[in-house]
């Protein structure tokens, strides 16, 4: 008996012991070092209290990045669902078990390639004289298009390839959890004088509510790891308009002014902001 | 209301012929039960009816309409699924007025509407849950409710109550039945369970591996099976049957452990046929007059308890006979027994070709 009651133990400590040491550790010296002075230009160091939190909301750089980032979710999140669901049910719809294999098989490409190589990859291709994205544009107006230096499109292009990446792959787990379903309400539907598309909009895609609100939080959390493709294709640029939160933290502590503790202050703010917004989203949409 | 026709349908999965050639002309108001084995193509005939299964050949109409290439929407028709098939994020009220909403009915006349149904079918204390929170029977009872608002044409039935336990199918049987006799709509019903078919059907259209063996009253399929297959499928306990060959100029056929007369002139037999003959149980009777011309006597070796009867069965050559007595006048095992039967109690098939031997004008 004393024996069963230790098993669940056995299991348990080391993982959690691992999580702690890797995920709890950092995060509490981050909070611990957001509270301080320090730079990576000088060793010594003393206690600040909430200074770096309230220089952080007069910095518009700051600001400029939160925003950024927002927008970053809601286009990237937004484009990719409204993508997946609409290719799903169209594969559904149009295409024969063979093709919607064959389909799925080659959709499944883009999201297995590095990101960063994606980035290089769709960097060329937006290249203004040598891409093949702006060779029409090329082509019709003899001027290049140089969209990644352009405030206003540097961030719509490089959710362009972060859609590409993620909305084929999503489209094909849509299109499974549509094929999953039981077929007699929708033939029920059929009969209920449904239309193709009304069916979806009032059967299906209800029907799988729960996988695609959850389908819809793994991309939130894996558009807020996007670092690697925005700094390969933009590094923030031009000025900072394609610069997020996690960029912009990276610069202040590495890159421009070695502030370790400021940049752990927005870490921090990052963190939270991030733990508050998707309980409440989570909990809103689930019920 | 309407008429159904179905003229030369035939269905192909690939290569493979599920259906070869399926007739039927299902009247006004008629209650039709296709009746059969899994498997039979039953499901398959139904679902090419209502338009959710496509037609390789042949011609449906309904309502003197041909159907082959109308949506099951554009049919009039509603449908009833074995496993409800309801929508399951939706509340009983959403659920059954779903189809008129897609109409563009008007919010006050559904609500009209769906309150009348949920009366007749005493639905109105679930009205606000969802489906999951509904017994199996009440689930089914949405369903209905659900093709019954709609007015169709046609009913369609897909062995609706094969997910409902003994005793409530018995309940929903009947209900059917009286829902049937007022709306009086025209209903393609399919089942599995003979019972089901017996009691609800104005006719039965009894399939056989796609094909027709029979379609009569359920009386006539009782008491005139065509075939073998009919003759063995329909009745509880199953029909005696015993293998015999014609003797004396059809006028007695002979079997293992029998040697039984014939009515001259009653069946189309020729001397030396082999034959199947059949008995049913509950046509046998017990008799202490062994000598009598119908009789089959033997040692009872098994005896089943059924409540009010008993079921004895007794070996007789390589076969065996079952015979369905009261329960107060049941053998002990090890008796020794003579059952009696009516002449025209006796169904006599080909062996090779499986029809029934039975003159037509009997």
């Amino acid at each position: 008996m004393q024996q069963r009651q230790s098993l669940p133990y056995v299991f348990l400590v080391p993982t959690m012991a691992i999580l702690v040491v890797l995920a709890f550790v950092p995060m509490f010296y981050a909070i611990g070092v957001s509270l301080e002075n320090r730079t990576l230009s000088s060793p010594d160091s003393h206690f600040v209290g909430l200074k770096n939190y309230l220089l952080l909301f007069g910095d518009s750089r700051f600001v400029n990045a939160l925003w950024v980032s927002v927008k970053w979710e809601l286009i990237t999140v937004s484009a990719t669902m409204i993508a997946a669901i609409g290719l799903g049910v169209l594969m559904f719809e149009a295409a024969g078990p063979k093709l919607r294999n064959a389909l799925s098989l080659i959709f499944l490409i883009p999201v297995l390639l590095p990101r960063v190589c994606a980035a290089f990859v769709w960097k060329f291709a937006f290249h203004p004289l040598y891409g093949i994205i702006t060779y029409p544009y090329r082509l019709i107006t003899g001027q290049p298009l140089d969209m990644l230096s352009s405030p206003t499109q540097a961030l719509f292009a490089v959710a362009f390839v972060d859609l590409w990446q993620w909305g084929f792959f999503f489209a094909v787990i849509v299109l499974k959890l549509i094929e999953i379903l039981p077929q007699q309400p929708l033939e029920a539907a059929r009969l209920d004088y449904a239309k193709p598309w009304q069916i979806h909009v009032y059967i299906t895609l209800p029907m799988l509510r729960v996988p695609l609100v959850s389908l819809m939080f793994v991309k939130m959390i894996e558009s807020l790891r996007s670092f690697d493709l925005i700094y390969v294709m933009t590094r923030g640029g031009p000025g900072t308009s394609t610069e997020t939160l996690d960029m912009y933290a990276f610069s202040q502590g590495f890159i421009e002014a070695g502030k370790i503790s400021y940049a752990s202050s927005m870490a921090v703010i990052m963190m939270v902001a991030t733990v508050v917004i998707f309980t409440v989203v989570w909990k809103r949409l689930k019920s | 209301m309407a008429e159904i026709v179905c003229h030369g349908v035939n269905k192909k999965y690939g290569a493979h012929e599920v259906i070869p050639n399926f007739d039927l002309r299902v009247a006004e108001h008629e209650f039709i039960v296709f009746l059969g084995p899994s498997g039979c193509g039953k499901s398959t005939i139904l679902r090419m009816i209502a338009g959710l299964e496509a037609i390789t050949g042949g011609e449906v109409s309904i309502n003197g309409k041909i159907v082959n290439d109308l949506e099951p929407r554009d049919r009039g028709i509603a449908m009833v699924f074995q496993n409800y098939a309801l929508y399951p994020h939706m509340t009983i009220y959403d659920n059954i007025a779903f189809g008129l909403r897609r109409l563009g009915v008007s919010a006050v006349e559904i609500d009209r509407r769906v309150g009348e149904v949920v009366d007749m079918l005493g639905l109105k204390p679930v009205i606000g849950n969802k489906p999951s929170e509904l017994s199996g029977g009440q689930q089914q009872r949405v369903a209905i409710a659900r093709a019954m608002i709609k007015t169709p044409e046609v009913f369609l039935f897909d062995e609706p109550l094969s997910n409902l336990d003994a005793k409530l199918r018995a309940q929903m049987r009947l209900e059917i039945a009286r829902l049937h006799k007022n709306l009086k709509t025209t209903t393609v019903y399919v089942t599995h369970d003979q019972m089901e078919a017996m009691t609800l059907a104005d006719r039965i259209v009894l399939l056989n591996a796609g094909r027709i063996e029979q379609v009569g009253t359920p009386e006539e399929i009782y008491a005139r099976p065509a075939s073998l297959f009919v003759a063995g499928f329909i009745g509880t306990p199953a029909m005696n049957l015993l293998p015999a060959t014609v003797g004396e100029n059809g006028t007695r056929l002979d079997g293992q452990g029998f040697s039984l007369p014939v009515t001259p002139g009653r069946y189309r037999l020729a001397e030396g046929q082999k034959v199947v003959f059949g008995l049913r149980p509950a046509d046998l009777s017990r008799t202490s007059d062994a000598a009598t011309a119908h009789a089959l006597s033997g040692t009872v070796d098994m005896v089943e308890f059924h409540g009010d009867q008993v079921l004895v069965s007794f070996p007789l050559g390589a076969e065996r006979i079952s015979a369905f007595l009261p329960a107060r006048h049941r053998p002990k095992e090890g008796d020794k027994v003579s059952f009696a039967y009516e002449a025209e109690a006796m169904h006599i098939f080909d062996a090779a070709a499986g029809h029934s031997l039975l003159h037509a004008d009997n």
